[in-house]
């Protein structure tokens, strides 16, 4: 709760910044300081992601986790990154030109929503500063593994194997130690900045990486609904895992999505990082990454010569990221993630509850506000009249991210058909869709309004 | 053309719809997060730092106690006994979940020398010391080293 803890978080979380921003930098090049800029949210996730990929192979390797570690990662990943930048002859960025809007409608749009999603994260960040630690998930092993790896510098076999959701990956546990170490004790109450930091990130990255694509007033106001909707607000800030594979998973996404229409490299670069992260955060990112993986397959399939051999590079790395956890913790003699015969066998109207339970959840506007509702129409609106590839992306992922989660309800069955959260994840589940419709939405509508015109990257 | 009309309403209706939710839920989402950040500067520093063990320890006394009493690396165990009048339905369940968290580095061991007792059975603990004594049938118990 001291300035100096704050200090420490601020240092640690401009450390996966710069680091990723330099990732960016080295596999994409920024002609502009202003570019730099645009895409620093991205760059920020990049390296939360890139750092606890990495850690988590170190961990599984027996590498001690302290101070010098994170510093020496960070420093490491940074001076990497611009050696592979310099060895591509990427240049120095030059001059600010190019960040403004076009005109002073859209200044005033685009002023307006950074002013209203400021002061709310502004409030966010004073909720979050002087939290307690009430979640139950969270003590009961998201921070006792966070902590484990803080005290013991690793994967501590009594915490990690005894503590509940002993298969649940690493990645957030890890973030939470570096932010241990950059405030100098395990303090739980100014840790939720951590997660404050990674709402800001996930905001900045979505808006920067729409921004030239999408006008301001399709852009900001789909952002701030989903902020605002009542399942989310401050409660972005629980230090649990749900937010940031949503995160992740989604801006993974979206990138791909844009890929759709040239295939640039840098953006492939970008998703293999943001989905090993994922795979690495929850155990249902490897469900949303492998259903984004098969939807873009699909989707190239004109293109299956340019596009298949970097999606499958995408898979791999994703694979050889998340497979050494898996490694670990069978090795722990502890049972895997699926579901018993991936849920075969179960009766047919165990299949019809569960679709049920989560149509009845994800059209719940206690919960998501009007948000579900507006995504179809946005999906018909770019079906209809934008880009039908884009919007078929979109459509088919959103379907099948809806059923996955009816078919998560239906193969463990020992989940009661409830949306208490307690007992059954679909309503954390379903966050994955509706933070999903913030990247989105903007997209499917600019995709109509231009008439289908592709823009400049 | 009409169809350009139809795509313009069609988008109109879209950004309304956004826009009224978002007149809606702003402030609802602005004042929760004030409250909050109000609720939270009124705490004690006790109850911020336990959080929602709050809920499960009935006396905050006992895992204060525990952290400043428990070297750091030494180990504990926690016994849980009856029910008793001040328990939440929390306690009896979690009490060794939060503990096992709050009291970390420090170890959880079936056989340590520092016992978190909550009415536990204290016969089965012929040579403890009772070192801490708190409501509810609370207590910190040492054995001989």
């Amino acid at each position: 709760m001291t300035i100096r803890a704050i200090t420490g978080l601020v240092a640690l979380n401009v450390g996966f910044a710069v680091m990723g921003a330099s990732f960016l930098w080295a596999v994409r090049g920024f002609a502009r300081w202003s570019d730099a800029l645009r895409l620093g949210g991205l760059g920020y996730l990049l390296g939360v992601a890139a750092f606890g990929t990495v850690w988590t192979q170190f961990l599984v390797l027996g590498l001690p986790f302290g101070g010098w570690g994170v510093i020496l990662t960070l420093v490491g990943g940074t001076v990497a990154a611009c050696l592979v930048g310099v060895r591509l002859g990427r240049s120095r960025p030059r001059g600010f030109a190019g960040l403004g809007p076009t005109s002073t409608a859209s200044l005033l749009v685009t002023a307006s929503g950074v002013a209203l999603v400021g002061l709310l994260l502004e409030a966010f960040f004073r909720s979050a500063r002087l939290q307690s630690l009430q979640a139950f998930d969270a003590w009961a092993f998201w921070v006792p593994k966070a902590k484990a790896i803080y005290f013991f510098g690793g994967l501590d076999e009594q915490v990690f194997t005894t503590s509940a959701g002993p298969t649940y990956p690493p990645l957030v546990p890890i973030v939470d130690a570096a932010a241990f170490h950059a405030m100098g004790s395990a303090d739980t109450v100014t840790f939720h900045l951590q997660f404050w930091f990674l709402v800001t990130g996930a905001v900045v990255a979505i808006a920067g990486c729409l921004y030239r694509h999408a006008p301001a007033w399709a852009l900001w106001p789909s952002i701030l609904l989903v902020l605002v909707v009542p399942r989310f607000g401050e409660r972005l800030m629980t230090p649990q895992a749900d937010v940031l594979v949503d995160v992740l998973f989604v801006l993974g996404a979206l990138l791909l999505a844009l890929s759709l229409r040239d295939w640039r490299g840098w953006r492939l670069a970008a998703v293999a990082v943001l989905f090993a992260g994922a795979t690495l955060t929850k155990r249902e990112g490897l469900l949303y990454v492998g259903l984004a993986l098969v939807v873009a397959f699909a989707a190239s399939w004109s293109r299956k010569r340019v596009a298949w051999p970097a999606l499958a590079s995408v898979a791999a790395v994703v694979i050889a990221a998340a497979v050494p956890w898996r490694l670990w913790y069978r090795s722990h003699d502890i049972a895997g993630e699926a579901p018993p015969s991936l849920g075969a066998g179960a009766a047919f109207e165990r299949a019809l509850d569960s679709l049920r339970l989560s149509w009845n959840v994800l059209f719940d506007t206690s919960l998501w506000s009007v948000v579900p509702f507006v995504l179809v129409i946005a999906l018909a609106i770019g079906l209809a009249w934008g880009d039908r590839r884009l919007a078929a992306f979109f459509a088919v992922l959103t379907i099948l991210v809806f059923f996955g989660g009816a078919w998560v309800t239906y193969s463990y069955r020992d989940l009661p058909i409830t949306e208490n959260e307690a007992l059954n994840p679909i309503v954390r589940y379903t966050g994955a869709i509706v933070v999903l419709a913030a990247a989105a939405m903007p997209l499917l509508v600019a995709s109509a309004w231009t008439g289908n015109r592709e823009r400049e990257t | 053309m009409r169809a350009a009309g139809i795509r313009g309403l069609v988008i109109a209706y879209w950004l309304g719809v956004v826009l009224v939710a978002i007149v809606v839920r702003y402030p609802d989402t602005f004042h929760d997060a004030n409250e909050t950040a109000r609720a939270n500067a009124s705490l004690d520093l006790s109850d911020r730092e336990l959080g929602g063990g709050n809920s499960v320890v009935p006396d905050q006394g006992l895992m204060i106690e525990a952290r400043g009493r428990i070297p750091l690396d030494g180990t504990f165990a926690v016994a849980v006994g009856e029910r008793q009048e001040g328990w939440t339905d929390l306690t009896a369940t979690f009490a060794e979940t939060y503990a096992r968290y709050y009291l970390l580095p420090r170890r959880a061991a079936p056989n340590a020398p520092w016992i978190l007792c909550f009415a536990c059975d204290r016969a089965a603990f012929p040579e403890a010391e009772a070192v801490w004594e708190g409501e509810d049938g609370l207590a910190i118990l040492s054995l001989p080293r």
